[in-house]
């Protein structure tokens, strides 16, 4: 079963996004800050992040840089409601896999998330 | 609930949907409402985004909740285009839709054989119910535009909707989205007007500076022609002062925009000269006939540049008639008394009296008792003889000490002399 974590700090946001891929037969973890989710994935290795940006304590832009600095296979999926041209540029300068605003289409979040596991194949 | 309560509770709703201009929280309102009275695991309303054609979730409640904010739905996910879409059976009821009702049309082969995408269509929008964890979805349209769509998950106490339940939720539904339609309208609206009111600020700006420009043009112009005219005597401020000073001495009424247009006309009333040339304005010997007509002409040219100001209307009239006289005998039209406003007949004194005690070019002024006394013999002939009393009083408050001393009249225009060394 492919791992997932999913980093947001609405907790209704992890349950949801958790029921979603759980049945969709992938192990959902989930995180309500960036230092958890940095601690989430040196211990369990997920293959795929959902991570939101704006998050107290260390936020998204941070935890995407040390993901990406220790684990540069994991992807990793910006979902956040901040759509400037400036924090998009940032996330995928730093190794964003892609950048899906909310409100988002569960339709497409979906696929997005098995094409990026496809390419790691 | 009893169907009492439900009609009670409608109006309430109903009640409350006039009062909110914004959508938001009356949708908020409606979905702690329902989530309230008829206990419901999930309560949610999606609601029409126009501009991006897509629905979002605008409130949500219960322990099945759906996050708000980050979940949207486009025009061509399968549940908004099972109520967006007319269907050929008839049997298909889109005022709502319950899971069961999926089940049922799902196991109804003379229903699914009418619509061959039709099959494929509700396990799509099942799928959709079982994501949101809703038992009943109800559309509200307005005027056949799906506006928001009410997702309603189960009784807690395990029991089915009523259809009188049903009914109830439609209805809100319905008159949620009405709501919705009027809160945008006025949005639009108040967008609208606000764009109508920054246009009517931008041409009241033009005009603006188009009459400032306007009025700095004529204002020059008059001060060209009290040069040209060798009113050394004093600045167009001494004129001023004392055209006020009289009338205040005469008690007028100079509220609001009457000081103004007595202060204009008291600058502007010889602006007409400005169209009579050197030979005639300086002339020192007697007029022609015909030089007398162009002098003449003065007053009605002023007028003429003072006309194309919409608020110059008054000034302008007081302009063509401040050589009018008292008795009838003066131009251009020949008016008498009252029939001349009082603004004239405060200029025509104000400007006699200059005129005499000037240094013109071509004559020393004459003493300030002479003009007085020259005022007083023509009161009542060329001069308002109110007027002439009041101008009296209010020049020797204000200027006689300087006559005294002087005996002629440049006292307040600055010394050019050089100073002379010991």
């Amino acid at each position: 079963m492919t791992k997932m974590l999913v980093v947001d700090d609405e907790i209704e946001i992890c349950d949801f996004l958790k029921t979603f891929f759980e049945e969709r037969n992938y192990k959902v973890l989930t995180a309500l800050n960036g230092e958890t989710a940095l601690k989430l994935v040196n211990q369990e290795r997920p293959a795929i992040v959902l991570l939101d940006i704006k998050m107290p304590g260390c936020d998204g832009i941070e935890v995407l840089k040390k993901i990406k600095q220790a684990h540069p296979l994991t992807k990793v999926i910006m979902v956040t409601a901040i759509e400037t041209r400036e924090k998009i540029e940032e996330a995928l300068r730093f190794g964003a896999d892609n950048y899906i605003t909310k409100p988002l289409s569960l339709e497409y979040l979906e696929k997005d998330v098995r094409d990026k596991l496809e390419q790691m194949v | 609930m009893t169907s009492f309560e439900y009609q009670e509770a409608l109006k309430n709703a109903a009640r409350g949907m006039v009062r909110v201009k914004n959508p938001t929280r009356l949708l908020k309102m409606i979905v702690r409402f329902i989530d309230r009275e008829v206990e419901l695991d999930q309560t949610s309303i999606l609601i029409f985004d126009q501009p991006k054609n897509r629905y979002y979730f605008v409130a949500s409640k219960g322990n099945h909740r759906i996050p708000v904010n980050l979940i949207r739905l486009d025009a061509d996910n399968p549940l908004i285009q099972w109520f967006l879409r007319k269907e050929k059976s008839n049997s298909i009821n889109k005022d709502f839709l319950t899971y069961k009702q999926i089940l049922r049309f799902l196991n109804n082969w003379t229903i699914l054989d009418s619509d061959a995408s039709l099959q494929r269509r509700l396990e799509e929008v099942k799928e959709q119910m079982e994501l949101f964890k809703a038992s009943v979805c109800v559309p509200g349209f307005f005027k056949g535009e799906l506006l928001g769509i009410f997702l309603l998950g189960h009784k807690l106490d395990g029991s089915d909707f009523s259809i009188e339940e049903l009914s109830f939720f439609q209805t809100l539904a319905n008159d949620a989205s009405m709501a919705i339609k009027m809160s945008q309208y006025h949005e639009v609206l108040m967008c609208r007007n606000q764009e109508l009111e920054e246009k009517i600020h931008e041409v009241s700006q033009l005009r603006k500076k188009e009459r400032e420009t306007y009025y700095q043009i004529i204002f020059s112009l008059a001060r060209e022609v009290h040069t040209r005219d060798a009113y050394t005597y004093g600045h167009l401020e001494e004129v001023e002062k004392l055209g006020v000073m009289t009338a205040q001495e005469m008690g007028l009424d100079l509220s609001g925009r009457k000081r103004d247009i007595l202060v204009a006309a008291l600058h502007l009333h010889d602006v007409g000269k400005i169209g009579v040339p050197d030979s005639i304005l300086k002339k020192e010997d007697k007029l022609t006939e015909d030089e007398w007509l162009i002098m003449r002409d003065h007053a009605l040219r002023g007028a003429k540049i003072l006309e194309p100001l919409d608020d110059f209307e008054e000034v302008a009239k007081i302009v063509l008639l401040h050589h009018e006289n008292y008795d009838g005998l003066g131009y251009p039209y020949g008016l008498k008394g009252e029939e001349i406003p009082i603004e004239a007949r405060i200029i025509a004194v104000v400007d006699a009296f200059h005129a005499m005690v000037s240094n013109r070019c071509y004559r020393k002024g004459c003493s300030f008792d002479d003009a007085i006394r020259e005022l007083e013999r023509c009161a009542g002939k060329q001069f308002d003889p109110q007027v002439v009393q009041a101008f009296i009083r209010a020049v020797r408050k204000r200027l006689q000490p300087k006559y005294e001393e002087t005996r002629g009249y440049e006292p307040l225009l600055p010394s050019f002399e050089k100073e002379t060394s010991d």
